[in-house]
């Protein structure tokens, strides 16, 4: 699974964890707040949230690269 | 040497496989959300319940966390700390389900599946609960067989591939969510 310590591989976590959530309450009042035409933002800000999870929770560059 | 070349091709050609399946599914989920603009482009009735939704979203990516925990656990040996996340994340499943059946229950009463958007509403969230259910389903898989088998270095893609379909689901949540509860 990569060569980074443990502790290191725990922190990653906690810290894609961190802007997931932060673009989770950003998505909930954009959609809230925003009560008319706000599709395109929280189209954006999906495909933001998405990214973090493929590339450092599923580890997506195995695909091109092997072991990260 | 030799033998390692092996299993490191047989490990990869497994993520390939498993990768083609999540590909293959993300066209189902894509199909489906598509239906939702089609059907009813971005109107929304006024009583989807948008705290809920937030809060079993938070509650399944903190599942994507703790499974990303319990797959390092077993890739560096760690087994309790292993047992510990893999039993974590399938009680926050667990708990989504939960979530997901209160929001069947007041959608039944404000917006029945015979309605236009209850049909979107209850296809999209059915079909992705019974992808959180399979996915509880396997992370069960590779706790049982982690009572039989030692998870380490090399030997954990049992773990990986379970984890990797479990994070697929999130994702799937992270464009279904503001699709069924904040496009306005």
């Amino acid at each position: 699974m990569g060569r980074r310590s443990l502790g290191a591989k725990m922190r990653l976590g906690y810290g894609v964890f961190g802007v997931l959530m932060a673009i989770e309450l950003v998505e909930y009042a954009v959609g809230t707040r925003v009560r008319s035409g706000n599709w395109p933002y929280l189209a954006v800000l999906a495909v933001i949230g998405a990214w973090p999870i493929l590339a450092y929770f599923m580890h997506i560059r195995q695909l091109r690269k092997g072991e990260e | 040497m030799a033998a390692t070349t092996h299993q490191e091709q047989r490990l990869d050609l497994h993520r390939l496989g498993l990768w083609m399946f999540i590909f293959s599914e993300s066209f189902l989920f894509l199909a489906l959300l598509s239906t939702r603009y089609y059907l009813q482009g971005v109107q929304r009735p006024a009583e989807v319940n948008q705290p809920l939704g937030l809060a079993i979203s938070m509650v399944l990516l903190l599942s994507s966390l703790s499974a990303y925990r319990g797959e390092t656990c077993a890739a560096y040996g760690d087994q309790r700390g292993f047992r510990r996340n893999i039993l974590f994340t399938m009680g926050l499943g667990l708990l989504f389900l939960v979530g997901v059946a209160v929001e069947w229950y007041e959608g039944f009463h404000f917006f029945p599946p015979s309605a236009g958007y209850g049909t979107v509403f209850f296809t999209l969230t059915g079909f992705h609960a019974f992808h959180v259910l399979t996915g509880l389903l396997v992370l069960a898989a590779v706790l049982v067989r982690g009572r039989k088998v030692q998870y380490g270095p090399g030997n954990y893609w049992g773990v990986e591939g379970a984890v990797k379909y479990w994070h697929f689901v999130d994702v799937a949540w992270v464009f279904i969510y503001p699709t069924l509860y904040l496009v306005s």
